[in-house]
């Protein structure tokens, strides 16, 4: 007995050996640098020479930073337009390529309509970024068309007035998301088993009643997962604010990690910008947290 | 000609590489430096490094062209390693260059400035943006830099349409408005404006400057005292009164500065205002109308200053190369050829110009220069208020900050920044 467990142990020490470089990379890419970060966050430094420990100063700014502040209520913005909306989008265009357009007009369109909704997602969102700005520039070519069909007091000044700034830049950021919810449903739909619905539909269900009844439920799995990841994407957004608007017009889009990026690199507050960084690190962390609990709950009560 | 000359670059480019891995055991020299493709000075430092090139045909020399953003962000840390290059151009002002020279991370060429003879060749009012003391202020301190360029904000105007309005270049603020006024009753929108670029805070600026005297500017650049409003507040007032007049589209918050540009270029706008460094883009684009450039009225100062600095990394192991190289770039043959393309040489001949543009761009310098008229740029004391401007500014062309309100924001970032010194 006791010769048998010592030949487990050895078995399971030669395991660990394939642990090291999976261990080293998350040491070196994240653990070293999160808490490098983090005691940062207690210093004033200049990116370079000695950091000087200042304790909870950059805290203590950070509660009165009228500027932070105003980037978190974006954030919260942000999560409806990065999560909410396109999953739910994403949901209902999942559902109508997959059982309604392919059954309809066959495999190749679907999966046409599929590739161009996930387009944005392969795109370069620099490049991206740079194309929406002409669209949306005051001279560019949503006005230009406003104009032309005779809807000209329609035509704003789309990114460099506070009040469209945020919806204009959150439409481009539903453009992007919703290709990756739908991908994602979509595979989660090939394995919803067909004969549910076609129960359904021999009761009458409608394409409504089908969707709430049969793909929102079974899709549970799914959601969770795309929840879960837009939601810390929208906590830590940074790309299409950087590219379109650069956080203005006088600060109306800014963001967290924008704040962060430009203590960091303009106004050379390091320790600044590590202590928001702390802040939106522990805020994604206790999100996902209680988001995992909640759907291991929701697992266990299936 | 644009796509094949980027075509060269890159080919000559990668054949450096291959050069540089093919002679690894022979001296290398690495330089950087950060001009636009098109620009004047990427042109004329190309030509001279092919000549500084055939001079030392046993040096292997590795050339990169970065961006400006790549440096702006992350320079501190490039020279705090040992990849930093032997020579390369870097962003004037206490928060860039002061910044690395007071960590140490520059050599000192004080010594050079008097064996090379650049102290001839430069006033002391061009090596103000060069020296840096312990804490990394400019003006007086060690020589870390120099400067072989110039630069300044001023209006650029379409002649032509200035000729067809009957109107003359302003030599006052009151002519200028004046001949806004006449191209707004023609239904033109005077001024093109990129609010959300560097334009805005550039217009703002050479504004608020008409009303400084020398107190003013030393002590805002030198972060000597609190904040005195009083010329931001006359330049604010003025610009939201431009836009409610429809000098200025409100719509330029919502444009970057290439947009406001394109405007210009196009013909559609007869003035922006903007720095030199559109001399090269303005130059090969506009082809259809003649264009100009008048510096905005003031009493002494405007916005402008000398260009970007050479400097030495502490860990080069060629200074004295890197110094035949800055000295190359300020020979007469280099600033001519600097003019010719259409940059601001800061110390060229002007009878040995040919390029009328490079000729009125090196004259009109050289008059702001000589009467100690650098007021240099609005965001230089504080690090990071060029994007404290810029969002600030937005504000107040839109509408949503009162002149008075402008004023005092950018008021409390200054003054923290001035007594957390």
């Amino acid at each position: 007995m006791a010769a048998a467990q010592g030949t487990y142990a050895t078995q399971r020490w030669g395991y660990y050996f394939y642990l090291i470089p999976g261990v080293l990379g998350f040491l070196l890419v994240v653990l070293i640098p999160q808490v490098s970060n983090f005691v940062l966050s207690f210093t004033t430094w200049k990116g370079v020479g000695l950091p000087r420990w200042v304790g909870m100063q950059n805290y203590q700014r950070l509660i009165t930073d009228d500027q932070f502040w105003g980037s978190m209520i974006h954030t919260l913005l942000f999560i409806i337009s990065m999560t909410i909306i396109p999953v739910i989008i994403g949901l209902v265009l999942a559902a109508l390529l997959f059982d309604y357009i392919r059954d309809q007009w066959g495999e190749q369109v679907s999966s046409l309509f599929r590739a161009g909704f996930y387009l944005p997602q392969i795109l370069p969102i620099t490049t991206a970024g740079v194309l929406w700005g002409w669209i949306l520039s005051p001279i560019g070519v949503v006005n230009i068309i406003l104009k032309g069909i005779g809807l000209a007091p329609l035509a704003q000044n789309w990114v460099g007035d506070a009040t469209w700034a945020l919806p204009s830049v959150s439409f481009m950021i539903v453009w992007i998301q919703v290709g990756y919810c739908l991908v994602v449903f979509m595979s989660g739909l090939s394995r919803i088993d067909p004969s549910l619905y076609e129960a359904a539909e021999l009761d009458g269900a409608g394409w409504w009643q089908r969707l709430t009844a049969i793909t929102i439920p079974m899709l549970a799995p799914e959601i969770f997962v795309v929840v879960l990841t837009t939601l810390i994407a929208a906590l830590k957004v940074f790309a299409p604010i950087f590219v379109l608007t650069a956080g203005g017009p006088d600060n109306a889009t800014l963001v967290p990690s924008y704040l962060t990026y430009y203590h960091f690199f303009t106004t050379q507050r390091v320790g600044y910008a590590a202590s928001i960084a702390v802040v939106q690190m522990a805020l994604t962390v206790v999100l996902a947290i209680i988001f995992l609990r909640f759907q291991a709950q929701q697992q266990a009560k299936e | 000609m644009l796509k094949l000359s980027r075509l060269a670059l890159a080919a000559s480019l990668s054949t450096m590489l291959l050069a540089g891995v093919a002679h690894a055991q022979s001296k290398t020299f690495n330089i950087w430096w950060f001009e636009d493709p098109t620009s004047s000075e990427n042109i004329a430092w190309t030509k001279a490094l092919d000549e500084f090139k055939t001079k030392h045909p046993d040096v292997t020399v590795n050339f990169q062209l970065k961006t400006f953003q790549q440096l702006q962000a992350s320079g501190s840390m490039i020279l705090n390693s040992d990849q930093a290059p032997d020579v390369l151009e870097y962003n004037k002002g206490n928060a860039t260059a002061g910044l690395v020279a007071s960590q140490g991370l520059l050599t000192n060429l004080d010594d050079y400035v008097t064996k090379e003879g650049w102290d001839k060749i430069l006033t002391p009012g061009d090596l103000t943006l060069s020296k840096y003391d312990d804490k990394g202020i400019y003006g007086s301190g060690h020589v870390f830099g120099i400067s072989v360029y110039g630069e300044y904000v001023s209006c650029f105007y379409n002649v032509d349409m200035f000729e067809k309005a009957g109107l003359k270049v302003p030599t006052t603020i009151d002519e200028w408005v004046a001949d806004m006024e006449a191209f707004k009753k023609q239904g033109v929108t005077p001024l093109a404006l990129g609010a959300i670029d560097t334009s805005g805070q550039h217009l703002l600026a050479s504004l608020a400057y008409t009303k400084a005297d020398d107190t003013w500017i030393q002590n805002y650049q030198g972060l000597k005292a609190p904040l005195d409003g009083a010329p931001y507040l006359y330049a604010a007032q003025t610009l939201s009164d431009w836009v409610s007049k429809g000098y200025i589209n409100k719509d330029s918050t919502g444009m970057k500065d290439p947009d406001a540009a394109l405007l210009f270029t196009s013909g559609k706008a007869p003035m922006y205002v903007s720095g030199t460094w559109n001399l090269g883009n303005f130059a090969s684009t506009i082809k259809d109308f003649k264009w100009s450039q008048f510096v905005i009225p003031t009493t002494k100062y405007s916005v402008g200053s000398t260009g970007n600095l050479w400097v030495v990394p502490k860990g080069s192991k060629n200074a004295d190369l890197a110094a035949e190289w800055i000295s190359l770039t300020l020979s007469p043959k280099y600033q001519t050829e600097l003019a010719n393309d259409g940059g601001v040489a800061i110390a060229a001949d002007p009878a040995t110009i040919t390029n009328p543009v490079g000729k009125n761009a090196a004259s009109v310098f050289k008059q702001i220069a000589d009467k100690n008229g650098l007021g240099f740029y609005p965001d230089w004391p504080v690090p990071g208020y060029y994007d404290v401007l810029n969002q600030k500014d937005t504000g107040l062309f839109q509408g949503t900050l009162t002149p008075q309100q402008f004023v005092d924001q950018i008021k409390k970032v200054y003054d923290d920044a001035q007594s957390n010194q």
